[in-house]
């Protein structure tokens, strides 16, 4: 009885939706992952700018009551944040990993305090008035029967998801700083042989990166849920740089990965009313990331092994050729 | 006095002791700003812990779990693995001590030992596995280990919500555990000790962990610095071509080191359940692998001095917790001033730039002035 | 006609003393091919790193059509019109070849990429100087041959008139060689000026208008190529300024310790670095290896201490294989092996010097005592190893680092000489350290080969490849192409014929000597 309703349920309109609005503060954050990826970094400190930004949104639109200064305001903190991460670690030399860990700590820790000083309140922000990003109707879609549940009537974030993916992508491979920057990422050598400055791209990969993930950290306090909460951001941003990894490090694979993770957490939710534990289902994605690593390296063991084995092959070839005709 | 300066690690502590200074300044004055009572709520940070034996107790624990994942960190940092799964191996660690310490019917003397030496065992085998992974398939560790501290999460929530928490509980939590289950004080409630019993026992919940811990430290002392597991493990840490021109396997090396740093991890998560809550929660670890990290490079990965940033570690937090108890500051202002610690201390480039600069400088000149006579020695040209 | 570079009286002397350029006055003229040669250390390659930009001389000036110019970095060379194409590529792996060829300077449209112009650049450049590639493939999968023309279609893209082209043919087969030539002359024919630095003397007479030969730092003379006969070459760029006075007594040859038999071994590009190399060490002997590097040396030496994997052959000693072992069970059988490159592989330079002693022996006793590592007793071998090999340093606990590079060598050798080894392999066993260590690690070796072990030398030092061997095999392209029984009756002139390939003895010849 209750199997038919969540059966139902999964292969519903709704359910879909769903799956596109859980989804989107995955995606942001590893658009952000995979552009600093691509660049030759590791930002370790996603989670951080995250938390940062919807931090920085609830409260300046609260306390301004216009939702979109408090937008601007997040993706500045955001972008501010990520700078601090770029400056340690390029110009002061410190590891990637230990500055993004620093930073993180910071962030958890310093969203709590500020949300305390503020509000008295350590748990949400649930005493200010803080705004949520309008939901867009798109005029003719909305009322086509199932399509129109599934595409419209998201919160902008989700567009602004899907239009980024396709503006990365733009980005990384049809402008010429998309190039340079992958260039650096692949062979810095290379590049500073042509006169590409390295440092200046990683730099600005990294607030790209922190730019995206702000408006992951929005979405999350402004548009998902209409409060800050301590530690929302529950690893979605070391979650996003899996999905990164993933979707074979390019902007559609990281989105549908990012999906992927999205789904599973949606599914795992319907699937709770019947009593089969969410953890199983959320469990999936996390598997799947390693088990594609496992399948990588063999690929590419046997890769190698293949190709030295052909070349071999062919120059033995040649030398019993020049011995016989010697 | 400049020789002094120059001694390099003079110079380290020094900028370690103007690192903590600089964040520790920048706190008081965000305190000023936010406090009623400044100077009072940043004594009770500074001086709480010394201030009562209960708060006492409470630095020592706090440590004891630092310093359990800062070695666990170490051991693998200082082969030069990055592996970020210390969070799952607690995870793990916690599950399964928590789950011995509730459920199997043995006496104490025997549920504790067990319990603690599964939570090991747990944490080897969660570390065996990217280990596996990185030596055999060249699989990056940090994904690996991220993607297995989410698994083991996801572990950890399904079994206690599913199969320990009792079925009318409210939240998210098992049972306090039983007597059986639970670690004794560290001073034994025998007539010999009445006096010290009484002061330290009943007042702080230091366990017989704080042993286990001193053993801890002495064994990742001994397996890093005299054993030949321990130096291989440097070797290849310190250059691993040269470890594998010199004959050592430095696949089985790498699988090991991975193992070993799990078996802390799983220690620290053992302490975390079975010392510091005495029952499993929802959100036990709250991070504690990442602030292992952060323990270990203070430490620069030296397994001795990682008592000494643990406990330093452990200090301020403990300082937090007091702070917030007395005053109208929250804890968490300590996170940023750690956060500043770990940027300032681990920026390569923050104390030596001016001094960097100024021999820089020097080597540019002598250069240009050195005109030496051919001698013929083999140079690549 | 006008001189289109004009390098006058370069010095440029090394941090550590070498001296690498001595007064070099270097002309080119427009629309030559100018081939430089000479040995390893010869200074060839540090001239053209100066003229292209990558270093800066120590003394003198360059002037190009005439002004005087200097260059801080490669960009600013490549404004001037001079490009080099490099031995290791600079390119983007996942890249397509049009895309690699424009990086940097990619053409645009607006504020997004033009890939057509890309590719039509590409092919324009390409059918311009006869230098074919698919503007579409990528790059990690073509072969050698058309990476190279990507490195040289680049800087054509970027408008130099000057190409340096550093060994081009040590990465090509012999086809893409011929390719590579017919390319050239194209290039020359469109108004281009090479300069072309190999020790290859086949190919300087094929396709060089003149040639200029280097030694020791000097220019040894300039000349048109027409006038030049391969020995002649030979003879200006091999030659013994420093005679090593290196007492020896005679040898007294022993068992066969390792025999060699057909080694061959193909990189991953697909080349034949070794061909059918055999040859047998015998207790009590040196066998030098003298040859240019870059002609299988390094591939043989990794081959026979576990580091690589032959494609055939094999290396046995004492009967049991040693080739397609682990350097451990290599070490096992007796084989010691000093790299050419000590900081890559024969150091930890942050670990200790007690540590970096016993890397191949901290599993036995007296270091290991059951479970534990006793450093009481490795305090006291270091101490023991600093005071026999003259390491200078207050104590062995500090880390490799504070040594310099002769004394970091000293630990190598002290380490591998102390094993006892039966067979020692020794590659550029004194490159780049001071007299006093290289002294003292050439009276090592030649005390080690007393007391009975055997010893294959590597050494594109040929001084000390003559003065140490007591026998010597020459390579050339990854071939043995002769042996030398008595190395103190051989003259270097002789060697050289042999080194570039311009000589060659038979297998049958060759049988019974290796």
């Amino acid at each position: 009885m209750k199997f038919d309703l969540v059966f139902k349920g999964i292969f519903s309109a709704m359910f879909l939706a769903s799956i596109m609005r859980i989804s989107t503060p995955l995606i942001l954050p590893a658009l952000g992952g995979l552009i600093t990826e691509l660049s030759g970094s590791i930002n370790i400190a996603l989670e951080g700018v995250m938390l940062t930004s919807a931090f920085t949104g609830v409260v300046v639109s609260a306390f301004t009551q216009n939702v979109w200064l408090g937008v601007l305001a997040g993706i500045i903190a955001g972008i501010l944040f990520s700078a601090l991460l770029a400056y340690f670690h390029l110009y002061l030399e410190t590891n990637i990993i230990l500055a993004g860990t620093a930073l993180n700590i910071m962030a958890t820790g310093g969203t709590i305090f500020l949300l305390y000083i503020l509000t008295g309140d350590k748990g949400n922000s649930s005493s200010l008035a803080s705004k949520m990003v309008p939901v867009v109707e798109i005029p003719f879609i909305k009322d086509i029967p199932v399509l129109g549940t599934v595409l419209s009537g998201h919160n902008i974030f989700v567009y602004a998801a899907i239009v980024l993916t396709f503006l990365t992508s733009v980005l990384l491979y049809n402008t010429k700083f998309g190039v340079h920057l992958r260039a650096v990422g692949e062979n810095p050598t290379a590049a500073t042989s042509l006169g590409i400055p390295v440092k200046k791209i990683k730099f600005t990969a990294i607030l790209i990166s922190g730019f995206l993930a702000s408006l992951g950290g929005l979405n999350l306090s402004m548009a998902y849920l209409s409060i800050f909460q301590r530690e929302m951001t529950a690893g979605r941003g070391f979650i996003a740089l899996a999905a990164v990894y993933l979707g074979g490090r390019r902007p559609w694979g990281t989105f549908l990965a990012a999906i992927l993770f999205g789904a599973a957490d949606a599914l795992s939710n319907q699937l709770g009313t019947l009593d089969i534990p969410s953890q199983w289902v959320q469990v999936i994605p996390y598997a799947i990331t390693i088990i594609a690593l496992v399948v990588y390296g063999i690929q590419r063991k046997a890769q190698i092994v293949e190709q030295t084995r052909r070349f071999q092959e062919r120059e033995l070839a040649k030398v019993n050729n020049n011995h016989t005709t010697t | 006095m400049r020789k002094f300066f120059s001694n390099p690690a003079v110079r380290e502590t020094l900028r370690v002791i103007i690192a903590v200074s600089i964040a520790l300044a920048l706190g008081f004055l965000v305190t000023l700003f936010v406090s009623e009572d400044p100077f009072g709520a940043y004594k009770a940070f500074l001086l709480g812990p010394l201030s009562k034996f209960n708060r006492f107790g409470d630095w020592i624990e706090e440590s004891i779990t630092l310093i359990l994942v800062g070695l666990s960190v170490a051991i693998a940092f200082r082969a030069n693995m990055f592996s970020m799964g210390t969070e799952g191996q607690l995870l793990l660690g916690a599950l399964v001590s928590g789950s011995i310490a509730l459920f199997v019917p043995l006496p104490t003397i025997l549920r504790i030992p067990l319990a603690i030496a599964a939570a090991m065992a747990a944490g080897f085998i969660w570390g065996w596995i990217p280990g596996y992974l990185k030596a055999h398939l060249d699989a990056n560790e940090i994904v690996s280990t991220l993607m297995l501290n989410a698994i083991a999460l996801k572990m950890y929530d399904y079994f206690l919500i599913f199969h320990i928490k009792a079925p009318d509980a409210g939240y998210n939590a098992s049972d306090f555990f039983p007597v059986e289950g639970s670690l004794p004080s560290f001073i034994p409630n025998i007539p010999i000790f009445e006096r010290a019993y009484a002061l330290f026992s009943d007042k702080t919940n230091i366990t017989i962990m704080v042993y286990v811990l001193i053993i801890a430290v002495i064994a990742a002392y001994y397996l890093i610095y005299r054993t030949p597991f321990g130096y291989k493990l440097r070797m290849v840490g310190a250059n691993i071509k040269f470890a594998r021109y010199g004959g050592i396997d430095t696949k089985k090396t790498m699988i090991l080191v991975f193992a070993i740093s799990g078996i802390f991890g799983g220690l620290a998560g053992a302490h975390l359940s079975m010392a510091i809550h005495t029952k499993l929660i929802a959100n036990i670890s709250v991070g504690m692998g990442f602030e292992g990290i952060v323990v270990a490079i203070l430490a620069k990965i030296n397994p001795l001095l990682i008592p000494i940033t643990g406990l330093a570690y452990g200090y301020l937090r403990a300082g937090a917790n007091v702070m917030e108890r007395s005053s109208d500051m929250s804890r968490e202002m300590i996170f940023v001033i750690q956060a500043l610690i770990i940027l300032f201390v681990t920026a390569e480039r923050f104390l030596p730039t001016i001094q960097k600069r100024v021999e820089e400088r020097k080597e540019n000149n002598s250069h240009a002035e050195k005109i030496a006579p051919s001698d013929g020695g083999s140079h690549e040209v | 006609m006008a001189l289109l570079v004009d390098m006058r009286n370069i010095v440029k002397v090394y941090s550590n003393g070498v001296v690498a350029n001595n007064g070099v006055n270097f002309q080119i003229e427009k629309g030559e091919i100018h081939a430089i040669v000479g040995e390893n250390g010869a200074g060839k390659t540090t001239l053209m790193k100066i003229l292209y930009g990558l270093e800066q001389p120590t003394s003198g000036e360059i002037f190009i059509k005439g002004e005087k110019v200097e260059f801080k970095n490669p960009i600013n060379a490549m404004k001037k019109g001079v490009g080099m194409v490099h031995q290791n590529f600079m390119q983007v792996p996942s890249f397509t070849v049009a895309e690699n060829i424009v990086l940097g300077n990619e053409p645009t449209e607006h504020l997004f990429l033009d890939k057509k112009k890309s590719i039509e650049i590409t092919e324009e450049l390409s059918r311009r100087y006869g230098l074919f590639v698919e503007p579409a493939a990528v790059t990690e999968t073509i072969n050698v041959g058309m990476r190279q023309r990507i490195e040289i279609l680049k800087i054509l893209y970027l408008g130099v008139e000057i190409l340096i082209l550093d060994e081009p043919t040590a990465v090509l087969t012999p086809q893409e060689t011929k390719d590579l030539f017919e390319a050239v002359r194209v290039l020359v024919e469109q108004g281009k000026t090479i300069i072309f630095i190999t020790h290859k003397l086949r190919e300087v007479k094929e396709i060089s208008d003149r040639v200029t030969v280097m030694r020791n730092g000097k220019i040894m003379g300039t000349m048109q190529t027409s006038e030049a006969t391969r020995g002649g070459l030979a003879r200006m760029m091999v030659g013994r300024e420093v005679f090593l006075d290196i007492k020896k007594t005679k040898m007294k040859r022993g068992n066969k310790k390792m025999v060699v038999k057909d080694l061959s071994y193909v990189s991953d590009t697909g080349r034949t670095m070794l061909r059918d190399v055999s040859f047998n060490l015998y207790s009590g002997e040196i066998l030098g290896v003298a040859g240019v590097e870059g002609n299988g040396q390094t591939e043989l030496v990794e081959v026979l201490t576990g580091l690589r994997i032959p494609a055939a052959g094999q290396a046995t000693v004492g009967g049991g294989v040693v080739t397609g072992k682990t350097p451990r069970e290599v070490r096992m059988a007796g084989v010691a092996h000093i790299p050419e490159d000590r900081l890559t592989n024969g150091l930890a330079v942050s670990a200790s010097i007690d540590d970096n002693l016993i890397v191949d022996r901290f599993f036995n006793p007296p270091f290991r005592k059951g479970v534990t590592i006793d450093y009481e007793e490795i305090e006291k071998n270091g101490e023991e190893m600093i005071k026999e090999f003259g390491i200078l340093t207050p104590n062995g606990q500090l880390p490799v680092s504070s040594l310099s590079g002769g004394n970091m060598q000293k630990v190598v050798v002290a380490r591998e000489f102390s094993s006892e080894p039966k067979i020692l392999v020794a590659a550029q066993p004194t490159r780049g350290i001071d007299v006093g260590a290289t002294e003292f690690i050439r009276e090592q070796l030649v005390q080690k080969r007393t007391d009975g072990a055997a010893i294959l030398l590597i050494s594109a030092d040929l001084a000390e490849v003559m003065s140490l061997s007591d026998r010597i095999i020459t390579m050339f392209e990854g071939e043995i192409t002769g042996v030398f029984p008595d190395a103190s009756t051989i003259e270097e002139d002789e060697l050289g014929y042999y080194m570039l390939g311009i000589k060659r003895q038979s297998k049958k010849e060759m049988e019974a000597l290796l």
